[in-house]
């Protein structure tokens, strides 16, 4: 994936700037109705080799999901988000999951987390033989507008974890 | 995955299943199970069947309608 950062990290600054008293005001939308998308200069590919069922798949969802007890939330003032990311382990028990995520309706997600975390879905798939192996462990991110950060700070990070995890199929859930 | 076209075309994946459910709710309605693994051996097919990169395939579903056999 190809994003000219330095040319974002210019636009952005300008955004912040023009829009922070909105944004603290609670006039998200306003705000995010000006926000300069980054826009990818390719598409990243990988030809898919072989079957799922040999194959090792883990979750990311930007859902705000953290670990109760054990986690801090994430930022949910800031203008720019929080670029951070909490590691989900495959064994979690939806009651122990949190949602630290200001700008989305909870209330269908915690009624069931698998519908931006379907973990306990892929738990059965691989039971069943039609996906390898479920990653030990998946990634949560928030909402984040600094997107400098993300991509220079957590999204290394997180594909590091994932390459030595040996995951082949990486499933993206936004909320 | 994702609701939003637009946003889908910023990022570009590589490949993605469009849905038109409401934020916050991707996989369907809440405590639908076969829905939920629908989507996912969807998501698993394309994998197979989306050759070209930035694929973006719209699917079927409607909130609280079943869907077909």
């Amino acid at each position: 994936m190809s994003i000219n950062l330095e040319k974002f990290k210019a636009v952005y600054g300008k955004w912040v700037e023009e829009n922070l008293q909105d944004f603290q005001a609670g006039k998200i939308e306003d705000a995010v109705k000006k926000y300069p998308f980054v826009v990818s200069e390719d598409v990243p590919w990988v030809p898919f080799k072989g079957q799922p069922s040999e194959k090792t798949i883990a979750l990311v969802t930007s859902g705000g999901l953290y670990l109760k007890d054990s986690q801090p939330a994430f930022e949910a003032e800031s203008i720019h988000g929080d670029p951070s990311f909490r590691e989900i382990p495959r064994t979690v028990h939806p009651e122990d999951l949190g949602i630290a995520h200001p700008h989305f309706d909870h209330s269908l997600a915690e009624q069931d987390v698998n519908t931006i975390f379907p973990i306990q879905r892929l738990v059965e798939l691989e039971k069943e033989g039609i996906v390898g192996r479920v990653a030990d462990t998946h990634y949560s991110f928030s909402y984040v507008n600094d997107v400098a950060r993300l991509l220079t700070e957590s999204v290394p990070k997180v594909i590091d974890r994932l390459q030595s995890e040996r995951v082949d199929i990486l499933f993206l859930v936004p909320v | 995955m994702g609701n939003m076209a637009d946003r889908m075309g910023h990022i570009k994946p590589p490949r993605a299943l469009l849905v038109k459910f409401p934020r916050g709710s991707m996989l369907g309605e809440p405590g639908n199970a076969k829905r939920q693994r629908r989507i996912i051996m969807d998501a698993l097919e394309a994998l197979a069947t989306m050759t070209e990169p930035g694929t973006i395939r719209e699917l079927p579903y409607r909130w609280k309608k079943p869907d077909s056999e």
